[in-house]
C-alpha cells in the first residue's frame, strides 16, 4: 500500500507522458493527419512513402555520417585525456572541471558562439588561420565542411564529459594488476592493450552506447547552426522529423520517420551490446 | 596530496620533459574548453564597431555594458530568464522529490510487479525523446495546455526513468540494518524514508538536482513546440529567435544574450561540480 503511494506521482508521469505517447506514435504512423481536421487511416502508406523518399535516405546518410565523424573522435580524445589525467598532479582537479565545462553549455547559446567563430570574415577560426597565411573556407555554407563543423562542435562539447566516465573506469582498475605485469616484464604498450583496455570495457560500453544513442538524436546544434543546410547537407533524421511534424504538420509521416529512427538506434545499440557481451570477460563488481 | 614539487628535483631530465609536455598539452586542451566562453564574454563587452573591426582575442577596450542592457531591456531577456528560472526550479524540485519516492519503493518495498516495473522504466530510457513529441503535443493541446506553464512543466515534473534509476542505485547501497533498527523503534515507512534514506543520500540528490536543472534550463525542443508567445517563452527559445532574426545585423546583441544564458549555469555547475564528479565515479560503471 505504502509502495503505491510512494510510486503514484512517478507512475502518473511514466504512464501519461512516456508510455502513452510511445503508443501514440505507433498508432499515428498509420494515419494521415495535419494535427487539425480528422485523421485518415492510410495503413502502411507512410512507410511506403519513406521507401521512395530520397530526402529521408539522405537524412539517414547524414545522420550516420555525423555519428561516424563524432563518436570515434570523441571517444579516442576522451580516452587519451583520461589516461593523461589518471595520475596525481598539481592542478588536476581544476583541469578536470575546465574540461567538463563545455558539457553543460546551452546548445542554443553555443550555436550562436560557434556560428560567430566559424564566420568566414569576422570569425576567430579564420582570423587565426590568416595569421599563418591560410585562407579559411566559408565553413557553414560549404556542403563539404558544414557537417564536420557540427561534429567538431559536439566533440568539443562532450569530450570532457566522456572523459569523466572513462577516468572513473581507469581508477577502478586494481593497481596490483599493473604491478604483476611489471614483474612479468610487460612494457607500456602491453600494459595498455592487455590490462587497461580490456578492463575499461564496462565504462567504454556505457559511454559508447549512451553517446551513440545521443548522437543519433542530434537536434539542437543543427537547429541553431545550419537548419539542415546548405543544400540539405546537414539535414539529420531528428531535424527532418521535427520539420515534417512541426513545420509541415505531417504528423503521420513524422511518426513513421520516428519509428524508422527508433529502429535504426535499436539496431546499432543491439550490435554494440552483442559486440561487448562477447568480449567482456572480467567482472569486478 | 601531490608531491610533484619535491619529486621533480629528483626526477631525471627525460621525465621532467615528459611531464612538462603532458602539462602543455593538457593546458592547451583546457584552453580550448574554456576559450569559447571567454571569447563570448569578451565579445559581449565590445562596442558594435569594435566587434567587427578587431580580432576575437583582442580585449574589449573600452568595455561597454550597453549590449547587456539592450538585450535585457529591449529584447525581453529579463522575462525569458524569469520564465526559465521558474520552470527549471519547479521541474527540478518535482523530479528530485518524486524520483526519490519512487526509487525508495523500487529499492526497498515488497510489492507485486516491482521488478517488472523497474525494467519497464529502464526500457523507456532507450526510446528516443523526439519519437514521443507529436503525441505529447496532441495530448497537451487537448488538455488546453499549449502556451502555458503547465504545458512546459508537466511532462518532466513527475520524474524521469533516469532520475529514478540513479537514486535507486544509491538506495541499494545503504545498509538494511539501519531500517530494521528504526522499525523496531516504531518508525513508519514514511518516517524511515524522510529521516534515514534522504539524509544519507544528499550527494546523489544534489547531483540529480544539478543534472535536471541544467537539462531543463537548456531544453530547446519541447519549449519550442509547446510555447508560441512571449507570455511563456523560455530563454532557449528566445535566444534561438534572436539568432534567427538578428544574427547578421546585431551580432553584439546576440552574443550578449548568449553570455547571459550561459552564466547562471556555470555558477550552478561550479557550486555542485564536486557532487557530480563523485557520483559519476560511483554510478557510472554499472
Amino acid at each position: 500500500m505504502e509502495a503505491y503511494i510512494l510510486l503514484t506521482p512517478s507512475l502518473i508521469g511514466f504512464l501519461l507522458f512516456l508510455l502513452a505517447p510511445i503508443a501514440g506514435v505507433v498508432v499515428i504512423s498509420f494515419f494521415d493527419w495535419n494535427l487539425m481536421g480528422s485523421p485518415r487511416f492510410v495503413g502502411l502508406a507512410n512507410y511506403r512513402e519513406i521507401a521512395g523518399d530520397s530526402e529521408v535516405w539522405r537524412a539517414v546518410r547524414n545522420t550516420v555520417y555525423y555519428v561516424v565523424l563524432n563518436i570515434p573522435a570523441q571517444t579516442v580524445l576522451a580516452l587519451l585525456l583520461a589516461l593523461a589525467m589518471n595520475r596525481r598532479m598539481r592542478g588536476g582537479k581544476v583541469l578536470r572541471v575546465l574540461f567538463v565545462l563545455p558539457w553543460m553549455a546551452m546548445p542554443v547559446a553555443l550555436g550562436i558562439v560557434w556560428n560567430w567563430a566559424f564566420d568566414p570574415q569576422h570569425g576567430v577560426i579564420n582570423q587565426f588561420l590568416s595569421l599563418f597565411g591560410v585562407d579559411g573556407p566559408a565553413w557553414l555554407s560549404s556542403t563539404t565542411w558544414a557537417m564536420p563543423v557540427l561534429a567538431s562542435v559536439n566533440v568539443w562539447q562532450y569530450t570532457g564529459y566522456t572523459m569523466l566516465f572513462l577516468l572513473a573506469g581507469l581508477q577502478a582498475i586494481p593497481e596490483s594488476l599493473y604491478e604483476a605485469a611489471d614483474l612479468d616484464g610487460a612494457g607500456p604498450v602491453q600494459r595498455f592493450f592487455r590490462i587497461t583496455l580490456p578492463l575499461l570495457r564496462p565504462s567504454m560500453f556505457f559511454v559508447l552506447v549512451t553517446n551513440t544513442i545521443g548522437s543519433f538524436q542530434m537536434f539542437d546544434t543543427v537547429y541553431v547552426m545550419t537548419q539542415g543546410g546548405p543544400g540539405g547537407s546537414t539535414d539529420t533524421m531528428n531535424f527532418h522529423i521535427y520539420q515534417q511534424a512541426f513545420q509541415l504538420f505531417r504528423s503521420g509521416y513524422a511518426s513513421a520517420l520516428a519509428m524508422l529512427l527508433f529502429a535504426l538506434i535499436l539496431l546499432v545499440t543491439a550490435a554494440q551490446v552483442l559486440y561487448f557481451r562477447k568480449r567482456t570477460v572480467y567482472d569486478f563488481s | 596530496m601531490s608531491s610533484s614539487i619535491t619529486s621533480s628535483s629528483s626526477m631525471s631530465i627525460p621525465a621532467v620533459l615528459r611531464r612538462s609536455t603532458l602539462y602543455a598539452i593538457l593546458l592547451i586542451g583546457a584552453l580550448l574548453s574554456v576559450g569559447p566562453y571567454l571569447l563570448t564574454l569578451n565579445a559581449a563587452f565590445k562596442r558594435p564597431a569594435d566587434l567587427l573591426s578587431t580580432d576575437a582575442w583582442t580585449p574589449a577596450h573600452p568595455a561597454t555594458f550597453a549590449n547587456f542592457a539592450d538585450v535585457w531591456n529591449q529584447y525581453g531577456m529579463s522575462s525569458f530568464l524569469l520564465h526559465t528560472l521558474a520552470v527549471s526550479v519547479v521541474v527540478t524540485a518535482g523530479q528530485v522529490v518524486f524520483s526519490a519516492m519512487a526509487a525508495y519503493a523500487l529499492a526497498r518495498l515488497e510489492f507485486p510487479g516491482r521488478d517488472w516495473l523497474f525494467w519497464g522504466y529502464l526500457a523507456t530510457m532507450m526510446v528516443p525523446q523526439m519519437i514521443t513529441l507529436v503525441p505529447l503535443f496532441l495530448m497537451m493541446r487537448d488538455l488546453g495546455m499549449v502556451d502555458t506553464y503547465a504545458g512546459l512543466v508537466l511532462p518532466t515534473v513527475f520524474g524521469t526513468p533516469y532520475g529514478v534509476f540513479l537514486v535507486r542505485q544509491h538506495f541499494m547501497t545503504i545498509p538494511k540494518d539501519l531500517e530494521s533498527a528504526a522499525r523496531i523503534d516504531g518508525a513508519t515507512t514514511w518516517g524511515i524514508f524522510v529521516r534515514i534514506m534522504l539524509p544519507l543520500s544528499r550527494p546523489i540528490l544534489a547531483t540529480l538536482a544539478t543534472i535536471t536543472f541544467i537539462n531543463t534550463w537548456n531544453n530547446l525542443i519541447w519549449p519550442l513546440i509547446i510555447t508560441n508567445s512571449d507570455r511563456t517563452r523560455v530563454i532557449t527559445v528566445g535566444i534561438a529567435a534572436l539568432q534567427g532574426q538578428h544574427a547578421s545585423d546585431l551580432p553584439h546583441i546576440v552574443l550578449a544574450g548568449a553570455a547571459i544564458a550561459l552564466l547562471p549555469l556555470i555558477v550552478v555547475f561550479l557550486v555542485f561540480q564536486r557532487h557530480i564528479v563523485r557520483s559519476i565515479a560511483l554510478t557510472g560503471l554499472k
